[in-house]
């Protein structure tokens, strides 16, 4: 009995599925369309390398700080302590 | 024989003239009541040159007294010279600021700089007469101050003031210790006045001022590498190359500057010599770092000891040798440091004092009270000289670390360099001579002598590379 059931709701839904496919959509392209060039301008101009270079970039150079001697405030201080 | 019984007479007489104070210290203990006890104790004990064990009674009267009579000046002003800081050294700052003493401002001015609380020090020094003997010592701190400051003008009034007091103190004294002294303030003022010039970029005025400097002074070795520095940004690199080599002659074999390595390796640097340069980096961390690592395992080892850095100074030969021979130089070095030899010379002092006490007749409660106190001084400056020979070791050690952090970053400056010699390889010339006398830098009173590989007592100090720069000249 349950089999039957389940078979006659199957049957249904693919019955309604079936009446969707039947409505058509048209689709309509343009016949034809007019460009009026007169009123466009190209910009610029094509460059085109003469040879194949590329431009000499500059390395990066990257300075770490080197040993300076600004002033002598460590030794002085430890000539201090070493006094007394 | 009659220096003998001279010296028997001179013996028999210290004791007897120890022995009148100590009684009449001993005779004040038991019968003054009143609140000059203290102060009167150490006077007999002063008398009778007793110093150290003179120390508690100063100090217990100054924590309960706020007024100094001029005997008790006098007799502190000698503890200082006698004892060094440690006679008022169980005083708080707080309670030393209250005297204007010149003797206690000295200390305690000397003490709050160490702590660089350098307004405070400032205004305790002041209270040290301009015509004061220990003027001299304040001048050359309160330049300092000013100097850290960066108020050159005011430090090079003060060290100038320093340096005339020294010089004429230098001259008037007979005694031999105390001119040294004078003469040691009087070349360390006169330093100072020269690193100022560096600092203001006077490199010549300052050079001039280091010539001044005697070969056989203490203080010379330690004025070759600020001369050095000097010549590096006068960009005579090859007189500041000679100068950093002259510590690698036999004479100057326990200095260790490792800050010279670093300006040879620059000084090669901007001499473009990359090979060169990178020779000296990699040599100083070959040399120094299994030196530190040494120094290292050293100090943490003995980190806890109270005694084992000044047993190294007192050991024998043959313990001496055992050392490693850095270690032994470095010991040598840290003794040519006036504060180590006035502790030294406060310690041996001490344990003479405490001799003296022992040979005492008719003992006491109240000279073996002194024995007692003299017992604990004498333990307090050991360890108060273990503790400096450690802080030494401690700051060298330190030293190499920051050396090697700019070596490192030379090492960097210096591969870069030779990678872009790679990129663009007209950027130094190519024809590189090893050097020539023309390289070298004279004055009209300097002489041109070749070196043959040994290095003469006289001629240190004077040396100069003559490489030429491989740096491209535009």
């Amino acid at each position: 009995m349950k089999l039957v059931i389940i078979f006659l709701i199957l049957n249904l839904t693919s019955i309604t599925f079936a009446e969707e496919k039947e409505k058509n959509t048209v689709y309509k392209y343009k016949d034809y369309e007019v460009i009026d060039l007169g009123s466009l301008e190209i910009k610029g101009q094509i460059i085109a390398p003469g040879d194949i270079t590329i431009s000499e970039k500059e390395r990066k150079v990257f300075k770490r700080s080197l040993l300076e001697k600004d002033n002598f405030d460590y030794e002085n201080k430890r000539e201090i302590e070493n006094l007394r | 024989m009659k220096s003998i019984i001279a010296f028997l007479l001179i013996i028999f007489h210290t004791s007897e003239a120890a022995f009148a104070s100590a009684k009449s210290a001993n005779e004040v203990f038991l019968k003054e009541k009143g609140r000059d006890k203290n102060k009167l104790i150490a006077h007999e004990l002063i008398d009778g040159e007793f110093y150290f064990s003179a120390i508690p009674f100063i100090n217990n009267y100054l924590e309960d007294n706020n007024r100094i009579d001029s005997e008790l000046e006098a007799d502190i002003e000698t503890l200082v010279i006698k004892t060094g800081s440690i006679a008022i050294l169980n005083l708080e700052d707080k309670r030393l600021e209250k005297f204007t003493s010149p003797s206690i401002s000295l200390i305690l001015g000397t003490r709050l700089f160490n702590k660089e609380e350098y307004k405070k020090a400032l205004d305790v020094l002041n209270n040290i007469p301009e015509d004061h003997k220990f003027s001299i010592e304040s001048a050359l701190i309160k330049g300092t101050i000013k100097n850290l400051e960066r108020k050159n003008i005011e430090a090079l009034v003060l060290y100038d003031s320093c340096m005339k007091k020294a010089k004429r103190s230098e001259d008037e004294l007979k005694n031999e210790k105390l001119k040294k002294y004078y003469n040691y303030l009087f070349e360390t003022c006169m330093i100072r006045t020269a690193r100022l010039k560096i600092e203001e970029k006077k490199y010549t005025e300052a050079i001039e001022i280091y010539d001044q400097i005697d070969k056989r002074s203490y203080k010379w070795p330690y004025v070759l590498l600020d001369k050095a520095w000097a010549n590096y940004y006068l960009g005579d690199y090859n007189r500041s190359l000679g100068l950093a080599v002259t510590f690698k002659s036999p004479l100057m074999e326990s200095y260790f500057f490792p800050e010279a390595e670093v300006l040879t390796a620059l000084s090669y640097y901007n001499l473009c010599l990359w090979d060169d340069s990178l020779s000296v980096v990699e040599h100083f961390y070959d040399f120094y770092q299994s030196k530190a690592l040494e120094l290292k395992d050293l100090l943490g080892k003995n980190k806890k000891s109270e005694t084992y850095f000044l047993d190294l100074y007192y050991a024998d030969a043959k313990t001496r040798e055992d050392l490693n021979p850095f270690i032994r130089n470095l010991i040598t070095q840290t003794r040519k440091q006036v504060k180590f030899n006035l502790d030294l010379a406060s310690l041996m002092a001490a344990k003479e004092e405490l001799l003296q006490l022992k040979r005492l007749k008719n003992k006491n409660t109240f000279t073996t009270n002194l024995e007692q106190n003299l017992d604990s001084t004498i333990s307090f400056i050991s360890k108060k000289i273990n503790f400096y020979i450690k802080k030494e070791i401690f700051t060298f050690l330190n030293e190499i670390h920051k050396h090697s952090y700019s070596m490192f970053n030379l090492k960097l400056e210096l591969l870069s360099k030779k990678r872009e010699e790679i990129y663009k390889p007209n950027n130094v010339m190519d024809d590189r001579s090893r050097g020539t006398a023309e390289n070298v830098k004279r004055k009209k009173n300097q002489y041109f002598f070749d070196f043959n590989g040994s290095f003469w007592a006289d001629e240190l100090g004077d040396y100069s590379f003559g490489l030429t720069s491989k740096c491209k000249t535009e």
